[in-house]
């Protein structure tokens, strides 16, 4: 088990930034640092992601002259430029509802606005 | 109380976790599974099927165009909700926002002006020369993006909002869709199907006009709406 971990240890990296992400969610109080917590852990996934791809001593997958194989795999790398653009529009949109929160309530601390219900 | 609380649901995430991750096939070799199945045909075939020696730009725009289509969609959406959100005029984003006529560090105004035309241009040689190199549309657009941002920072707010026209905004920032749009039609009308793109090896130009055109309308999208949204954060109500 330990040395199966020790051989995929770019993917327990993942894990562990996922969990650091996780804690964010769940012991912080501030609603942004709650959701800089969801963006640690999407961070995360994407690092996951792109590792899985990742050939040892693989070239960038640009064909042309002097392209050599073994390539590096392009399927995650494009599937996860999609993931970004999507987690920045999550953000930003999650960004101006906080906004609108603390205009409206005058915090963002998520104990108080329990207490404003 | 609540900390052993939280230990505690952190440790129990990490045990599956981490469990699953040690089953994996080992990591970077060339033989796993991922690499084997679709990929190599991607590699082999993609830079004369879709016109690109970039594998991972023919991926985005062509074998995966819908997916693409979709995701500026969804980010143009992002936009629209952002503002609903937040109830911005386009007269609110021009009003000077408070702490904008605190004085300004000459030293890093001048930096950054003195860097602004590099940034510039690093980000059009992205996105013109996105599908022969590491680079793209979605890419130099963050950067466009990040140095409006970072020139309304530093250079005033109105500079800023002087970089990208109030009559043509609604269109730089509806840019992306427009070029799917425009380009998918185009491979209707020509191909017989949406965001098709021509198959015969004499129309090479052809599909890289398209390539370049999507990336193009990708990049100026981008920036468009990174740089609205920082405004409309911004903007007080």
């Amino acid at each position: 088990m330990i040395r199966a971990l020790w051989a995929n240890i770019d993917y327990v990296a993942s894990v562990v930034l996922f969990l650091i992400g996780l804690y964010a969610v769940i012991a912080k109080n501030n609603l942004i640092k709650k959701f800089m917590g969801i963006n640690i852990m999407e961070t995360a996934v994407f690092a996951l992601i792109i590792s899985v791809g990742t050939v040892r001593h693989g070239s960038p997958p640009i064909m042309g002259a002097g392209a050599r194989a073994p390539f590096i795999n392009p399927l995650p790398q494009a599937l996860i430029l999609t993931g970004i653009v999507v987690a920045v529009s999550t953000t930003a949109l999650a960004l101006s509802l906080i906004i609108r929160i603390y205009r409206q309530c005058g915090t963002i601390e998520a104990d108080e606005l329990r207490r404003l219900e | 109380m609540k900390r052993i609380a939280v230990i505690a649901v952190l440790v129990a995430a990490f045990v599956p976790l981490a469990a699953a991750v040690a089953q994996l096939p080992t990591f970077g070799e060339a033989s796993n599974p991922t690499n084997t199945y679709l990929v190599p045909r991607y590699l082999q075939k993609g830079p004369e099927e879709a016109g690109a020696a970039n594998v991972v730009t023919d991926v985005i725009l062509n074998y995966r165009g819908y997916d693409t289509n979709g995701e500026v969609v969804v980010i143009f959406t992002a936009l629209i909700a952002a503002l609903a959100t937040l109830l911005v005029r386009p007269k609110q984003m021009a009003a000077t926002p408070p702490g904008d006529d605190a004085p300004r560090s000459p030293i890093v105004s001048f930096v950054v002006k003195a860097i602004a035309p590099f940034i510039a241009v690093f980000t059009v040689y992205l996105v013109l020369h996105g599908h022969l190199s590491p680079g793209g549309g979605f890419q130099g657009g963050t950067i466009f993006g990040a140095l409006i941002i970072l020139l309304s920072l530093t250079l005033g707010h109105k500079y800023g909002l002087s970089l990208l026209p109030e009559r043509s905004r609604p269109w730089l920032q509806a840019a992306a869709v427009l070029a799917f749009i425009a380009v998918g039609l185009l491979g209707w009308a020509l191909c017989g199907a949406y965001l098709a793109y021509p198959s015969y090896s004499q129309l090479e130009w052809v599909r890289e006009g398209w390539l370049i055109a999507l990336e193009i309308g990708i990049g100026v999208g981008g920036a468009a709406i990174f740089a609205t949204v920082f405004w409309t954060m911004e903007a007080e109500p």
